[in-house]
């Protein structure tokens, strides 16, 4: 450009303005970064990815089945059935403290009860999932003795037309979520008068079957009820079930306020056999031993258990049932397994998923422990990597799940199947 | 036994801190031309050298690349400039485009007595950021499924140089440079099922570190009025790679020798023509046998003229035109690119302070395919002279 040329600033501010200004936005928007590429792969794109890897392998150390779970008072519901070829239970109810005085009409001042009217047990029931559609009859018994009434022999022979003292027939398909079985005046009459409790037995007479809430206090716990006189204005006495045994821990004073007994229940495991459910419920526990190259060198991707199921011919075969997962959390320190199931955290909190099996099926069924296996690297060495398996509704299900343990035939056991992708030092290219 | 060898530990961690600061800041697409193996080479050089292509670089002292150019300076300079890319690249019928923001540059030069000047500086060496998305499959079982990866690579290496030029008399100037490279690249794989109920997501990081050193001298020699040639070279020393403060590879930073003619017989005027030679084979030994490392040879030319005047200081127009190779490669094929540049420079109080622009377009060109990336590269930079 000749230096004679005269350029007025006026004539060239505006264009620079205006091509610092085209610059500035330009430049401004290039900063919105894009990121997305990858159309040029894999041509271009050199790292390539690690191949996953999948094995399957005896990978339990330990498995067993423990028996008697719920533990009692710990259960949601309790199971009152009557099929004598698979299933007979009997239901418990202990009202130890009975209301013996009331408020009168219009004296207001507190008299004796000496008639009551109106006894009822009143029973909520779990009216979910398929129920019978034979007719069957509820009896309750007096069950109350000196004797110890802990044992089950004890109470079994209370069971008798002598103490009959309340029954109610029903068909529990046409039946609502509660039932009210009428109680003997007389009897609870005569209880109250001699300060005394009543302890009531139920069972369940006809085919079938009634799931009944075990709850001890609120909306669906099951009640005794009565009204204090034979007029109908004054409101039901209602008394929850409790009781009190001598030199007993609260624990166990809970346990036997409603309880069942079981007259006919399911078989135990047997050798090279694990149990889930059954009556008394079983637990399994399965303890695994994985490599550290899979659990911490590298990404699990799947996880799965695989069992290898038996057919179960125990009561109710056909249904399908639920199988939750429980991780035993605690560290090897606690070797009582019944301990660390009672300490185990609800697989749901680790993401692991229920499964839903038929007890009549069989062959080999996976349960997904992806989120399981995945927590492994995060979880002390001193926590043992293991798995627990409890069936839903457990302790009011007749059903059971059989799976071979891991000293079956080797095709048979128990075994983990794990696709993972190995850690590797990809940046450098 | 390089320098940096016998560092401390906080040392080594303030240098990486100081380079993560300064060095540049990119995100490129890989599966793109540029960056493929350890980065796109930066080079980072002032915006008035890019204006030009990269011709000026021998003999503009707010490049780091000859320090004998820092040599003669008499005001105090503070630079920083910007420099985002938008770039397209096509595979047969397929276009991607991706855009990266980059702050190659940041020097400081400070005169000294007797012709002599030290300058410091910190620029991008090798630009490796990108992000690809891609589908592909996983045979688990004998059953072909369907996965998803995205892949992260973040990082560079950054080439921070403390060096003194000296200008003895009129004719001649000389320089020696110190250089440390050091920088980062993190990648992180996340891999995905389309069946996310069996099966879980994988998320894979490994981060590298490098650190490395080098020495450059150079010189520039007035052969007639007019006429100069500058020269510089620099020497790698070692440059290892380490995943944590594990050495898993090294190699040596690559040298490089460059030379240029310089003509500045018309008052107001510059024109330059030049060549470099990288040794970035150096760099083979760090990388796996799928990328391969060469030399580059590249060939450059530009020009400087006073433009009209504002406010009493010409403006200054440049253009320039360079072929490059890049560095790395997949296979035995390379990388060729061509850039045309163009830039002003933009007096903004009268000397105290300059703003330069400058707007290049690189083509290239992967030999033996029909792969092709085009590339706008924008530069703002600014000098202060306080």
């Amino acid at each position: 450009m000749s230096e004679g040329v005269r350029w007025s600033r006026s004539r060239l501010r505006a264009p620079l303005l205006r091509l610092s200004l085209i610059m500035v936005a330009v430049v401004g928007a290039a900063c919105t970064e894009n990121l997305d590429g990858g159309a040029a792969c894999p041509s271009l794109c050199p790292e390539p990815s690690e191949q996953f890897r999948d094995t399957t392998f005896d990978a339990v150390v330990q498995d067993t089945s423990l028996g008697g779970f719920p533990p009692l008072g710990i259960g949601s519901n309790l199971l009152l059935a009557n099929r004598p070829d698979t299933l007979v239970t009997r239901v418990i109810m202990r009202y130890d403290v009975l209301t013996t005085s009331y408020f009168q009409n219009g004296t207001g001042s507190l008299d004796s009860i000496t008639t009551v009217d109106s006894v009822f047990l009143k029973v909520p029931l779990d009216s979910t999932g398929r129920r019978g559609s034979e007719p069957v009859t509820v009896e309750a018994f007096d069950v109350d003795t000196t004797a110890s009434d802990t044992v089950p022999a004890v109470l079994r022979s209370l069971f008798r037309p002598d103490r009959l003292i309340g029954s109610l027939s029903l068909t529990p398909s046409a039946t609502g979520d509660t039932i009210r079985i009428p109680i003997n005046k007389t009897v609870m009459q005569a209880k109250i008068a001699a300060k005394g409790r009543l302890r009531v037995g139920l069972r369940l007479s006809g085919r079938g079957q009634l799931r009944v809430r075990a709850f001890t206090f609120g909306t669906s716990a099951s009640t005794l009820q009565y009204d204090a006189a034979t007029d109908t204005t004054y409101r039901p006495i209602v008394i929850t079930a409790q009781t009190s045994l001598p030199g007993a821990t609260e624990d166990v004073n809970l346990a036997y306020t409603t309880y069942t007994l079981t007259d006919l229940g399911s078989s135990p495991p047997g050798p090279g056999t694990l149990v889930v459910g059954g009556y008394p419920a079983y637990r399994t526990y399965l303890r695994f031993a994985v490599p550290l190259r899979i659990t911490d060198s590298s990404t699990i991707v799947r996880a799965e258990l695989l069992l290898t199921q038996q057919r179960s011919r125990f009561a109710n075969v056909n249904d399908t049932v639920s199988v939750f997962p429980l991780v035993p959390s605690a560290t090897a320190e606690v070797s009582d397994l019944r301990r660390a199931l009672d300490l185990a955290a609800d697989g749901l909190l680790l993401r692991v998923d229920t499964t839903r099996f038929v007890p009549r099926d069989s062959g080999q069924r996976a349960i997904n422990v992806l989120s399981l296996a995945r927590s492994w690297r995060t979880q002390p060495a001193s926590v043992p990597r293991a798995l627990a398996l409890r069936i839903g509704l457990e302790g009011a299900q007749p059903a059971e799940l059989r799976f071979f343990s891991r000293t079956a035939a080797p095709a048979l056991r128990p075994k983990l199947r794990i696709t993972y992708l190995p850690k590797s030092e990809f940046v450098l290219p | 036994m390089s320098a940096l060898n016998t560092m401390t530990c906080p040392a080594r961690r303030l240098a990486l801190t100081f380079a993560a600061l300064l060095i540049p800041h990119a995100v490129l697409a890989q599966g793109s031309l540029g960056a493929l193996g350890f980065g796109y080479p930066v080079n980072g050089v002032s915006t008035r050298t890019s204006g030009t292509a990269g011709a000026f670089g021998d003999i503009d002292p707010l490049s780091p690349v000859n320090p004998a150019s820092l040599g003669g300076t008499r005001q105090t300079v503070l630079s920083a400039q910007a420099e985002p890319e938008h770039r397209t690249l096509t595979v047969g019928n397929v276009r991607e485009k991706t855009s990266s923001q980059r702050i190659p540059l940041l020097a400081m030069i400070f005169p000294a007595r007797g012709g002599v000047a030290v300058g410091l500086s910190a620029r991008g060496f090798l630009d490796r950021s990108y992000t690809t998305t891609t589908s592909g499959t996983a045979v688990l079982d004998g059953n072909t499924l369907t996965t998803r990866e995205q892949l992260t690579m973040r990082g560079a290496i950054g080439d921070i140089r403390a060096a003194v030029g000296w200008q003895i008399g009129n004719w001649a100037r000389v320089g020696l440079g110190g250089h440390i490279f050091t920088g980062e690249n993190t990648a992180e794989r996340i891999r995905t099922f389309a069946d996310t109920l069996q099966f879980g997501s994988t998320l894979d990081s490994s981060r590298a570190t490098y650190i490395g050193t080098a020495v450059s001298l150079g010189g520039e020699v007035r052969l007639f009025k007019g006429l100069s040639a500058a020269a510089s070279y620099r020497s790698g020393n070692r440059l290892e790679a380490r995943i944590r403060d594990t050495t898993r590879a090294s190699g040596s930073v690559p040298s490089r020798l460059g030379a240029v003619l310089r003509y500045d017989g018309i008052p107001g005027s510059s024109f330059a023509v030049g060549f470099e030679q990288v040794g970035w084979s150096d760099m083979q030994p760090m990388a796996s046998s799928r990328t391969n490392a060469s030399d580059a040879f590249n060939y450059y030319g530009g020009a400087e003229v006073a433009g009209p005047r504002f406010r009493g200081v010409p403006i200054l127009l440049r253009a320039g035109y360079a072929r490059n190779e890049l560095p790395f490669s997949l296979s035995a094929s390379r990388v060729t690119e061509t850039r045309i540049a163009g830039g002003l420079g933009l007096p903004i109080a009268r000397e105290a302070a300059t703003i330069d622009l400058s707007v290049q377009r690189a083509n290239r060109l992967l030999t033996g395919s029909s792969t092709k990336e085009s590339a706008w590269l924008l530069g703002i930079g600014l000098q202060i002279r306080p």
